[in-house]
């Protein structure tokens, strides 16, 4: 595993957490409390990115998550009861900016930028939070009270090591196990309180067994627990373990610091002879010390991750490459002409059970990239909760459908127009008065849904809000303004609503945070156009409005009508072609630029000719030999000339090689190709890419 | 003659072995083809196959020496006709085809015949005068058999202009 793979772990892992982390801040929030399972959730993950932060070497981030593990800590050993209600809007808050800090800094460490150095304030929040909260702490809390679980065995008052045991004064501790049976352990840590002694102050240190000199039962709760030892200073306990490493009969040790941390300095022995830290031991009994102190408080989030692996996209790419190889070469081989005439029966059973297996591979292989879009979905969780503060609006945000499954470069790429499109419902469509949505007989906190919806070949995606709904007046004025629409014609409600999209159309006159900026409903529409699905808008004044995405469920494969001009074959999109029609030379008329027409159905549309346009050595020019296609995307509708129909078949997309992108093929409404039955490759068309090029030329 | 080509060519994969590095590589390996009455070498490091016969389809608004893009093995992969691309004219019978493979670019080569494979010393490596730049080369050397004359293809500037 080369150093940049362990990054990328590092980065997919941390991120994974950040998510994890995020939506259980959330939820609590809404709880206004965190349950202890969240609370020990928290500080497994803190103390995962700690770890890792650490091995790293990104020590700003391994301070922060150390002290936020801090924080947990405390707050996990006495329950949320430890924070009163006024310092919890304050635990949630930096809990979340801690999350888009830990963002932050891994964008940067993606982009292998330096990172922050300068966390002092940050860390500084995070002590005056934990102040605050061990300020209210009761006294009782504060002083080491052993937990539940303890050993039964050993004297209640010295039960198993406890994490809160220790001495904010005498932070930095070292806790030192004699080898099994070696005898006198109260002597032998008597032996090295002295030659600690040595070179350290006795008011700057304290040990635990205190009587080991006299007391000889003491050797047994060594034997247990240890010899704990407290340092005032860490130079103190750094010169110590020299001390300790050459001491007779000292089977290991390990220092930690007194807000408990997993143990970080060397180890001397195998770690197989290392009981587990402090920290972790909550139960009487001992974890392989070499598990995380996470392993003591399994969870089932944990169990689940175990069943999945994370692999990378293009391998998934090759599979369905490969599988959509196999598929084509199954039916090369069942179908050849050689078998043409031949009564093969066993040869047509196996074939027809090759089919179904190639049929159930092709299934399987698509469902790996499948992937739910609830991630997505939960991000506006998010951005909901912020700028309901911001905005100092009430609003909910209700998921239906959360669980429903896309192809995986999909959900990468609606996450942005989802994303705009709530921010545009929080910002202009619920109402910035509460009384004004009383006065209309609404629930004073608003609502805001986001579904998503698996029709079998396309998902739909609805954001809808109840909020004020489009005012059609103030939008076609605004049109007007713009220059988008004219003032001298009427338009319908769907197409004032229709001028929403229109590119640099923002009803919003000023310019916020969160919208507005310029771009507006138009990059929401390209961008699920891009994906070869399609936006709408309805609302109702007054009563919200909501705006449907249907995109379809994977663009890996398509649905498309193949026509053939001369020897070349193309692939047209199936959602682009209205219909196709035979039609004489005089149903051709011209126009003043030698243009080409055609009238269907009482409007005018062009004509472009595919051999004229892309110019193809072979094909059809007479108009009755051919046949035309009624092509429509989006606003634009023509018709394109070709020879022949061949069929619709569900082919599976290929980019076009890099080498070719060069020649920048796609603005000619080239964008891709396919791999026929027989081998050879069709051409796949973008009717929109088509005739804006055509139009230009 | 043979007996000590053959050393030569061990010695150079043993080299290949634990010396990746560009300078110290003293020989490298070249495939030598035919384009009209060019004796043309490529580095052998960027060739991934050599192939016979194939369905060419069309690919429209591309310059003309790219003739189209064909599947190999599901893999799509564009075709020059290197004659048009040095300006020469196209042969009617072409169907000879090295397939390059460039950091990641794929491409395939139409062209006349492939001759051999040679390795040949870096220092035989002459660069080119300049009052005669040729187009797309980047070097020449004599043939060690004496035969003639190997103009070494750039690769990059092949993909990039």
């Amino acid at each position: 595993m080369s150093s940049n793979d362990i990054l990328d772990m590092y980065i997919y892992e941390t991120n994974t957490l950040l998510e994890q982390l995020e939506n259980i801040v959330l939820d609590a929030e809404k709880e206004n409390t965190f349950s202890q399972d969240n609370v020990t959730e928290i500080f497994r993950i803190m103390h995962t990115i700690k770890g890792s932060s650490a091995m790293m070497e990104f020590d700003t981030l391994a301070q922060v998550s150390h002290r936020i593990e801090d924080l947990f800590f405390i707050i996990r050993e006495n329950t949320m009861e430890v924070v009163s209600e006024e310092n919890r809007p304050a635990l949630f808050d930096l809990m979340l900016h801690s999350v888009d800090y830990f963002r932050e800094e891994m964008e940067k460490v993606e982009a292998e930028q330096p990172l922050n150095k300068d966390v002092d304030s940050f860390l500084a929040n995070i002590n005056t939070l934990i102040a605050k909260i061990k300020g209210e702490e009761p006294p009782a809390a504060a002083a080491p009270a052993p937990p539940p679980a303890a050993e039964p065995a050993p004297p209640p008052a010295e039960a198993a090591p406890q994490a809160d045991e220790g001495n904010p004064d005498f932070p930095y501790q070292l806790r030192v196990f004699f080898d099994d049976g070696c005898g006198m352990e109260n002597l032998r840590a008597y032996m090295l309180v002295t030659s600690i002694q040595g070179f350290c102050a006795e008011s700057d240190f304290l040990y635990e067994p205190a009587d080991v000199e006299q007391d000889a039962s003491t050797a047994e709760q060594i034997i247990d627990n240890g010899f704990l030892l407290e340092f005032k200073n860490p130079e103190d306990r750094e010169s110590a373990i020299p001390t300790v490493r050459t001491s007779g009969s000292v089977r290991s040790y390990q220092p930690h610091d007194y807000v408990p941390a997993p143990p970080q300095a060397v180890m001397p022995e195998p770690a197989e002879t290392t009981p587990p830290p402090p920290s972790a031991v909550k139960t009487a009994k001992p974890a392989p010390a070499s598990a995380p102190a996470a392993a003591n408080n399994p969870n089932n989030a944990q169990h689940q991750k175990e069943s999945l692996i994370s692999v990378n996209l293009s391998k998934l790419d090759a599979l369905s490459a490969i599988v959509g190889e196999i598929v084509i070469t199954e039916s090369m081989v069942t179908s050849s002409p050689d078998l043409k005439g031949l009564h093969l029966d066993a040869f047509s059973k196996s074939a027809r059970q090759l089919r179904k297996l190639t049929d159930e591979l092709q299934d399987v292989s698509m469902s790996l990239r499948m992937i739910p879009v609830s991630n997505t979905f939960q991000k506006m969780n998010r951005i909901v909760r912020d700028m309901c503060k911001k905005l100092n609006k009430q609003v909910k945000l209700t998921l239906v459908g959360e669980n429903t499954e896309v192809d995986k470069t999909i959900v990468d790429s609606i996450g942005d127009p989802i994303m705009h499109m709530v921010r545009n419902s929080m910002d202009h469509g619920i109402e910035e008065n509460v009384q004004d949505r009383i006065n209309a007989g609404k629930d004073p906190v608003g609502e805001i849904l986001l579904s998503a919806q698996d029709t079998g070949s396309e998902v739909i995606i609805q954001i809808s809000d109840d909020g004020g709904g489009v005012n059609d007046e103030a939008v076609l004025a605004k049109a007007i303004r713009n220059g988008i629409a004219s003032p001298d014609v009427e338009y319908s409600h769907k197409e004032i609503l229709n001028f929403l999209m229109a590119p640099g159309f923002s009803t919003n006159a000023q310019v916020t945070e969160f919208s507005g900026r310029g771009v507006g409903m138009d990059v929401v529409k390209s961008g699920v156009e891009s994906l070869g699905g399609s936006v709408t808008i309805t609302s109702e004044q007054g009563q919200g409005m909501t705006t449907i995405m249907r995109i379809p469920l994977t663009m890996a494969i398509m649905d498309g009508m193949e026509v053939s001009v001369g020897d070349s074959i193309f692939t047209i999109p199936i959602n682009n072609v209205r219909s196709s029609l035979k039609i004489t030379e005089k149903d051709i008329l011209h126009d003043s630029v030698n243009g080409e027409m055609v009238k269907l159905m009482d409007s005018y549309y062009p004509v472009i000719r595919a051999r004229e346009f892309y110019n193809l050595p072979g094909g059809a020019d007479n108009v009755e030999d051919g046949i035309l296609m009624w092509l429509e995307s989006g606003d634009i509708s023509y018709c394109l000339f070709v020879d022949e129909l061949l069929g619709e078949h569900q082919i599976v997309v290929k980019p076009l090689p890099t080498y070719v992108n060069n020649f920048d093929v796609k603005s000619y409404g080239i964008t891709g190709c396919s791999i026929l039955g027989d081998g050879s490759i069709s051409i796949i068309l973008d009717a929109k890419g088509l005739y804006a090029a055509a139009h230009i030329m | 003659m043979s007996a000590m080509k053959e050393d030569v060519l061990f010695q150079v994969q043993d080299d290949d072995l634990f010396l990746t590095d560009e300078d110290t590589v003293e020989s490298r390996k070249y495939l030598i083809f035919v384009v009209d009455d060019l004796r043309i070498g490529l580095d052998a490091e960027y060739v991934v196959e050599i192939l016979n016969g194939y369905t060419v389809t069309y690919l429209p608004m591309m310059p003309d020496y790219i003739r189209g893009i064909f599947n190999m093995r599901g893999q799509i992969i564009p075709m020059m006709d290197i004659r048009l691309r040095l300006g020469k004219a196209p042969l009617e019978e072409g169907n000879l085809l090295v397939v390059v493979n460039y950091n990641n670019t794929h491409l395939g080569i139409l062209v006349d015949a492939v001759e051999l494979m040679l390795d040949i010393p870096n220092e035989l490596i002459m660069p080119i005068p300049a009052q005669s730049a040729q187009k797309l080369v980047s070097g020449m050397c004599s043939l060690p058999d004496g035969s003639g004359t190997m103009l070494v293809l750039d690769c990059d500037q092949l993909l990039h202009e």
